[in-house]
């Protein structure tokens, strides 16, 4: 087994690149994420509550619900965990040993290749699907009906919007341009289950996608990422995002010049971890919100 | 070369790399005040945290109040033994609403032993700064929470009537 609950929320970073790059997005959601790391402290934050011997008896339950293996929190983080794992060894495949000098933190840029469309399109839609499985491994399936599950999936805040606008901003909008969902989509309409089989991210998370074989999965990609793509458009431009926005704002926290652009998004997947660090976030969030309400 | 100055040079090797596993193994060690919770909730005979005996949330779902007065009712979790609703008013999350299956863990019926008061008949406790609880039929406890300054332990009293508790009584 991989380290305890805790441990994972107390050692979640408070700097690095993955948190600067997230921070980097708050302009696209003022104070929305506020980086809440360390077990207690998400306990107390949560809650609201202070007294310690009723944060450790919270923190308790918190755990015993996570080590139990049918509840299927370990199922989700394994999701997050893997998912990122996959895309980050995409990127890395490409990065060779020497760095470009005077451009200290993006300096490995020169060396990653950009991925193909079609790769990163693949990329973008098997992340979306898996959103929408961890989603279903933490909270159940809320409601009595679609439109309850809809309204419930449609309440993102916090971290998981985070993880959301991360995902439209650093596997949408900077490798795939301002029509990036429409392009994405019709790259994955033409995809065939051996181009699924061939993707790095999909190949991690496929044993947890619904579907008996690549072409029941891919069609299941297909239907979620059509009946997201309106909410992602939405977002986009309720927003006013463009990619050349996200990497000004990038800009501020990290150094990028400006002709190497277009390695940001392969830099991004190397190094920066978002949906980990947000997902085991949003995990610590659902745990501490079950275990307060049921002891 | 004597056995004594060879000791002494031996010290002198030994020492400083005693030292340095010492710092490092402190460095890594990680404890928490959960390890214990950790060791027993894990493991081949860890017990279940939730009882197979407990309710499918989705049992619950019925016994929720809906969405009225400005407030936005939100289904947020549906577990076996749990469900939980969030409430939202103009787009702010201010209180959490749930109901949950006491069989998984009794102990959670204690605190009501010292209930000094009543909805529906059944009693009702305080815990911590934020919550307010009945417990129905001596199974289900109801929760009320407080996430905002703006939902006060009133409310909280109020929307727990809100709750059908009677129609929950009879769910067996």
């Amino acid at each position: 087994m991989s380290k305890p609950i805790y441990q994972l929320v107390d050692e979640l970073p408070t700097g690095g690149p993955t948190v600067m790059a997230l921070r980097a997005l708050d302009f696209v959601i003022p104070g929305q994420w506020d980086n809440l790391v360390g077990f207690d402290n998400t306990i107390r934050t949560v809650t609201g509550e202070t007294d310690p011997a009723l944060v450790k008896q919270i923190g308790n339950r918190a755990v015993a619900l996570f080590n139990d293996k049918s509840e299927g929190y370990q199922r989700a983080l394994w999701l997050y965990q893997t998912v990122t794992g996959a895309s980050a060894a995409l990127g890395a495949a490409t990065l060779a040993g020497k760095a470009i000098s005077g451009v200290p933190f993006l300096g490995v840029l020169g060396n990653l290749a950009p991925k193909p469309e079609k790769a990163q399109s693949i990329d973008l839609a098997v992340k979306l699907v898996t959103e929408v499985v961890a989603f279903c491994q933490i909270n159940g399936i809320p409601g009595d009906s679609v439109g309850d599950f809809l309204a419930s999936l449609g309440d993102y805040s916090g971290e998981s919007l985070m993880r959301m606008t991360a995902l439209v901003c650093f596997d949408g909008l900077i490798p795939l341009g301002p029509t990036f969902a429409d392009k994405a989509l019709s790259f994955v309409q033409g995809s065939s289950p051996s181009d699924l089989e061939h993707n790095q991210t999909f190949k991690g998370v496929q044993e947890l996608i619904p579907g008996n074989d690549s072409s029941g999965k891919l069609g299941f990609i297909k239907e979620s990422f059509g009946s997201t793509k309106g909410w992602m458009n939405n977002f986009v431009s309720a927003k006013n995002l463009t990619p050349e926005k996200v990497i000004d704002n990038l800009e501020k926290f990290v150094e990028i010049s400006k002709d190497k652009a277009q390695y940001v998004g392969p830099f991004l997947d190397v190094f920066c971890k978002y949906y980990e660090h947000t997902g085991v976030q949003t995990l610590a969030r659902r745990l501490v919100e079950r275990a307060v309400a049921e002891i | 070369m004597g056995s004594a100055s060879w000791r002494t040079s031996w010290r002198k090797v030994v020492a400083p790399i005693l030292l340095s596993l010492v710092l490092l193994l402190s460095a890594c060690s990680y404890s928490s005040p959960y390890d214990d919770v950790q060791e027993e909730t894990t493991g081949r005979d860890a017990p279940a945290a939730v009882s197979d005996e407990a309710q499918k949330g989705g049992s619950f779902n019925q016994f929720f109040p809906r969405s009225q007065d400005g407030y936005d009712v939100v289904p947020a979790q549906e577990k076996q033994g749990f469900a939980e609703y969030k409430v939202n008013r103009d787009g702010t999350n201010v209180a959490m609403l749930s109901i949950n299956d006491t069989t998984s863990n009794p102990d959670a019926k204690q605190k009501f032993a010292s209930s000094t008061r009543q909805v529906a008949g059944y009693p009702v406790v305080d815990i911590g700064n934020n919550q307010t609880a009945a417990l129905v039929a001596d199974r289900y406890q109801v929760k009320v929470q407080s996430r905002d300054e703006s939902f006060q332990k009133e409310d909280r009293e109020t929307w727990l009537s809100k709750f059908n508790l009677t129609g929950l009584a009879q769910l067996k």
